[in-house]
């Protein structure tokens, strides 16, 4: 028995992939430190907390856009349904609607998206980054038009006040366990896609067609269906995303999400995702949200400008991939010397 | 219960495929192409490249839909295959360029699109295991749970094996097997070709190496442009009539040799090391001389010219041209000292394939092309593009299509084409006749000869021995990356080479 833990877990440090997943846990351990040793706060229970609850946003992200990346592909729309998750929801809500009402609507939304996107990439074989940056636009555009290119009002307001504060505590201001709700819903649904990534044929596949769409579709792999799904898969997390972001502030906002596609395509790059397919683990996209966040919350408590801020974390994401490059190329060159 | 039926029946039909008809956009690539295979046979499927063959095992595996003509599998008439439905009709094929994806295992690979899962999840390890037995029944030496990207070329061809027998397949297409085996690895291949045989199941094998057609094909399928020519008993004919159904035409000589007499020296190579398979190499190229570099593979040929022309770095050694020595740190050192190379892997290194045959063709030499401002001069590049053409006699509608769209052997040729124009002193071409066909062949053959006449020292790398012994003057054999034996190829003998292809292994293996 002993023997076979053993056994599973050198498996396990033996995966394709685990080293770049270890260097970012190893990244986000130092990061940490680094932060607290300037300034104690950072290690306060009420600052831990609170890094829990905002890296949900950017482990959701980076779980959709990390999906994509493994199949070769990458969705630019991510950003834009966030905004369209939030101001669909939020104008349901503010119109009185039952807020269970409005969360389906706006998952069914996203999801058509999500279809489009996956039947023009994976059936007409546009190229991704055009397919998306079309739907990029359409959903953004949807996002204004929903209220009639104007914020929402607030949701907890009037008739709808109780269901709206319901539904801000359950995205966002509640706490189950001590911990607050937003890293649980982040957290199953990481749990759930990365079983579904890694223990089903579906992820098989996903894998499969990132690194040889060829091969995959002469092993009767479904490429159109596959592809569709990882679609589907950033469709549902930035969904997710959308509402956390209307629960937090309590309203729509037709900007919501902006930009959110690259934090993700960063999350995952700093996890060890190639984003030329075929390699990566979703642990990765974890340590990489994580050190994302740990970076952006510890420069705003050491009291660092935005602009300084952006820089540090612009500086992280080439680094990293930098270090990964470096660290494979140097495996290499001592392959063919040995 | 296919199986059942293969096993009472020897020899009885089936693959039945009459009158296909097959056109691509511009082209009728298959008319009313004939092939019948039966059980418990090794069927050759011939032809030049672009004859139609891969077309036809494409229809055969469902890739490809036919537009015409009738296709029976194991007596069921098929009409619109998928890729899903020939791999449970029993048909597997494997391929020329090997499709497997690199970032998976080995395991995952054999198992992709028909993984075994327990509900929703997969059963990994019970896909080990038996992935773990096939390869066992196959003795090769392969960790199911390696990444196939780690693993050499030939084992990974192993690997594409392994897959198409865990499926049980019952028609087994090989397009071209053994063009990347050594000869202990070809062994390897046939004794499991003759046990699949036994078993009653049908194989289709293409192959130009002719030679090696002897020791396991029973008949033969020949086409030529997209149509069926013959089909009989392999041992019925012989080998001229096999190449003249080919080719359409008497190929006179298969390895024509031009003497010239040797000049002075051009070329000179100390003491060159580089990694791990390039260690004091030490030779010379002279004028109006072909020298041929045997070995098997992995003896580090392809690495000597990486490491000659710069591509990989050098760890000491130096090089001469024309007696002075010269520093080669990168390719375009090599190109403007006028040593050029083409290369093994046509589609990786040789050619851009997305882009255009003109393009390709000027891509080395667009310093030749452009006028003081950077500005390409198209009249230069029409005129070069023509000579190419005219010179290599590149079969090709229009220099303005992709080179991915030729044949293999017209790839070859925009290879070696594109470094023409240059006034090159040294050509360094290895393995240019892979995968191509024979007619083809004797055109790269002749061009090479037409190199030597012009006094350009002509370096070819092959590992195919009557191809290196027919056409060089002089072999040069390398063996696990040092140069073990020189020879002239005209008082030697494929053993001789053969020996020394495979000295140092045996003293290490001694010590």
């Amino acid at each position: 028995m002993k023997e076979n833990k053993q056994g599973t877990f050198k498996r396990l440090l033996g995966t394709r992939g685990m080293g770049a997943v270890i260097t970012a846990f190893a990244g986000l351990i130092i990061i940490y430190v680094a932060f607290g040793i300037i300034d104690r706060n950072v290690f306060s229970g009420q600052n831990v907390m609170n890094l829990l609850r905002s890296m949900s946003k950017y482990l959701l992200i980076g779980v959709g856009q990390s999906y994509l990346l493994i199949t070769g592909n990458i969705d630019l729309s991510i950003g834009s349904m966030v905004g369209m998750s939030a101001m669909i929801s939020a104008t349901l809500m503010t119109m009185g609607i039952h807020p269970m009402i409005a969360i389906v609507v706006a998952l069914i939304c996203c999801l058509c998206c999500g279809v489009i996107n996956g039947i023009l990439v994976g059936k007409f074989k546009l190229p991704p980054f055009i397919a998306t940056l079309g739907t990029m636009f359409v959903s953004r555009g949807a996002a204004y038009m929903v209220n009639n290119n104007r914020n929402t009002d607030a949701i907890a307001t009037g008739i709808g006040k109780e269901a709206g504060d319901r539904f801000q505590n359950f995205f966002y201001y509640g706490k189950t366990l001590g911990i607050f709700n937003t890293f649980w819903i982040a957290l199953i649904l990481f749990l759930v896609f990365f079983f579904l990534l890694s223990k089903t044929r579906t992820g098989r596949h996903i894998y499969a067609i990132g690194s040889n769409v060829d091969a995959a579709k002469l092993s009767g792999v479904n490429v159109v269906n596959t592809t569709i799904k990882a679609y589907l898969v950033s469709a549902v997390c930035a969904c997710v995303v959308g509402l956390i972001l209307c629960a937090q502030a309590g309203m729509g906002n037709m900007e919501a999400g902006n930009m959110y596609e690259m934090y993700g395509v960063a999350a995952g790059v700093i996890g060890g995702i190639s984003p030329l397919g075929g390699t990566g683990l979703l642990l990765g996209t974890f340590a990489g949200a994580a050190v994302w966040q740990t970076l952006e919350n510890g420069l705003n408590m050491i009291g660092a400008q935005v602009g300084i801020q952006r820089l540090v974390i612009g500086i992280i994401v080439v680094f990293s991939v930098l270090l990964d490059v470096v660290v494979r190329s140097g495996n290499f060159r001592k392959k063919a010397n040995s | 219960m296919q199986k059942k039926k293969v096993g009472k029946q020897m020899g009885e039909v089936i693959v039945s495929m009459k009158n296909i008809v097959k056109t691509f956009p511009g082209v009728k690539a298959l008319d009313n192409v004939n092939f019948e295979l039966r059980s418990g046979e090794v069927m050759a499927l011939l032809g030049e490249n672009g004859a139609g063959k891969s077309t036809l095992m494409k229809i055969l595996s469902g890739v490809y839909t036919k537009d015409g003509g009738s296709m029976k599998i194991f007596g069921k008439e098929y009409d619109n295959l998928t890729p899903k439905q020939a791999q449970a009709a029993g048909v597997a094929i494997i391929h020329q360029e090997l499709n497997m994806c690199r970032h998976l295992s080995v395991t995952e690979n054999m198992f992709l699109g028909r993984e075994k899962v327990n509900g929703m999840i997969l059963k990994n390890s019970e896909m080990e295991a038996e992935a773990a037995d096939i390869l066992g029944q196959l003795k090769i030496d392969i960790d199911p749970r390696q990444t196939v990207g780690d693993l050499p070329v030939s084992k990974q061809q192993m690997v594409e094996i392994a897959k198409a027998l865990s499926i049980h397949a019952k028609i087994l297409i090989m397009d071209e097997p053994t063009s990347s085996l050594t000869a202990k690895e070809i062994d390897e291949l046939f004794r499991i070709i003759r046990k699949l045989k036994a078993d009653g199941c049908g194989i289709v094998y293409i192959s130009h190496r002719l030679e090696e057609l002897q020791a396991i094909v029973d008949r033969v399928t020949i086409m030529r442009d997209g149509q069926y020519i013959t089909d009989g008993e392999f041992h019925s004919m012989t080998m001229d009539q096999i190449i003249a159904n080919m080719v359409g035409r008497e190929i006179k000589e298969q390895f024509p040799r031009v003497s010239c007499t040797k000049g002075k020296k051009i070329f000179e190579v100390r003491n060159l090391n580089a990694g791990k398979l390039v260690r004091d190499i030490n030779f010379s190229l002279y004028e109006g001389e072909i020298v041929g570099f045997a070995g098997l593979m992995g003896a580090g040929r392809t690495e000597t010219t990486r490491a000659i022309f710069g591509v990989d770095p050098k760890s000491n050694g130096q090089i001469f041209l024309d007696d002075k020595e010269i520093s080669i740190q990168c390719p375009m050192d090599a190109i403007r000292a006028g040593i050029v190379l083409a290369p093994e892997d046509r589609k990786k290194d040789g050619l851009c394939t997305k882009l255009s045959i003109r393009h390709n063709l000027a891509l080395p030499n667009l310093d030749l092309l452009c006028n003081a401002m950077g500005v390409i001069r198209g009249s230069k590049e029409d005129q070069l593009c023509e000579e190419a053409v005219r010179n290599l006699l590149i079969k090709t509608p229009s220099v303005e299509i992709n080179a991915a769209n030729l044949s293999g052997g017209n790839q070859q040729k925009v290879v070696v084409g594109k470094w023409l124009a240059r006034n090159s002193r040294v050509v360094i071409f290895d393995e240019p006749t892979r995968g191509i066909d024979v007619g083809a062949k004797v055109e790269i053959y002749n061009l090479m000869n037409k190199l030597k006449q012009e006094g350009i020292a002509v370096m070819f790398v092959s590992s195919e021995m009557p191809e290196v012994l027919g056409i060089a003057d002089r072999v040069i054999v390398m063996c696990d990356g040092r140069i073990t034996g020189e020879v002239m190829a005209r008082d030697t003998t494929q053993n001789e080479v053969l020996k020394y292809a495979t000295e140092f292994e045996k003293k290490q293996q001694a010590s």
